[in-house]
């Protein structure tokens, strides 16, 4: 079981993404983004960074890489795909998820950890989490505030298609009220999944969160939780 | 025939834009009376085709390629042939 992690120009969290795949024990391999197959991998993650460095906007043009024709096939087959920050941005812009990544509100490039309360652990990225777990993973964007019109989150949260949200330190509650969304992002939304489940974007880093040297080891199960989907036993 | 097209891409009524009002607030410490001002893109480039209305269809997909419209709107403001 194989999972393929895209490179276009400009990512740089793809080799610590291939740290964490296979840290849990997954094969974990880079592809560029010019390839047009994608056989014999059974999941795909499209990096963090900045992807033909954020011209026009973040993910714009990464989404007409040769790459993504693939990346869409493998979506609706029903593989798992994950897309972290630009990733994410990547995966907007492509239309395999609803709404849009906006620059964050305050205007601010943001580098800090932050905490995400998990909404949904039925999924191929969750399983390995408790419901509501609030889980200290760190952000690094400068356009990360989730938007999409009112009907379209309306059936997002009807759908719960909300996966992590932002919340406010568990130590600190004295943040209550707003200052722990670090975006602007609508309905605190970290990371949001498609409806059939299978597709999944999340501005957050779990790949940086996988080690106690780096701070959290909070983002080590997402990635285990997707060995177990793709049943991989260690 | 090569024409020169201007293409306009900014965010949609109502998204809030905080690089507008940014510098709305430095034209208001400038004294300017200015308002609801909003930051977009221009594009520019020179397209092939064979009238003004071709070369105008081009840029109306050109702009459709390039903006989302999750969050943005396009214009294609001019378009005029080169000599």
């Amino acid at each position: 079981m194989k999972v393929a992690v895209i490179q276009f120009p400009g990512s740089n969290c793809d080799q610590d993404a291939v740290w964490a795949l296979r840290l849990v024990g997954l094969q974990a391999e880079l592809v560029w983004h010019t390839e047009k197959s994608l056989e014999g991998f059974q999941a795909v993650l499209l990096p963090g960074g900045f992807s033909y460095g954020d011209y026009l906007r973040a993910g714009a043009l990464a989404k007409f890489s040769p790459v993504m024709e693939e990346v869409r096939r493998l979506a609706e087959r029903g593989y798992p795909v994950v897309g972290i920050c630009n990733g994410f941005q990547v995966l907007t812009e492509a239309g395999l998820l609803p709404g849009a990544l906006l620059a964050n509100t305050n205007l601010h490039f943001t580098c800090k950890d932050v905490f995400l309360r998990v909404e949904r652990t039925d999924l191929p990225f969750t399983n390995g989490y408790q419901p509501g777990q609030v889980l200290k993973i760190p952000i690094a964007h400068g356009e990360g505030r989730y938007y999409a019109d009112a009907q379209t989150l309306e059936r997002l949260e009807q759908n719960r298609q909300v996966v992590f949200r932002y919340v406010p330190s568990p130590s600190s509650p004295a943040e209550e009220g707003g200052g722990f969304n670090p975006n602007g992002s609508l309905n605190d939304i970290a990371g949001i999944v498609n409806e059939r489940g299978n597709v999944l974007g999340m501005m957050p880093h779990p790949e940086r969160a996988v080690e106690d040297a780096l701070g959290s080891t909070d983002g080590r199960p997402f990635f285990s939780s997707l060995k177990r989907a793709l049943g991989v036993v260690a | 025939m090569k024409y020169h097209v201007t293409l306009l891409i900014e965010l949609k009524d109502g998204i809030l834009d905080p690089q507008g009002r940014a510098v709305e607030s430095i034209l208001q410490g400038l004294q300017f009376k200015a308002q609801n001002v909003r930051v977009g893109r221009v594009l520019e480039m020179e397209v092939e085709a064979g009238s003004e209305a071709e070369a105008s269809a081009v840029a109306h997909n050109i702009g459709k390629a390039l903006a989302n419209p999750v969050m943005e709107v396009f214009v294609v403001e001019a378009v005029k042939e080169l000599v």
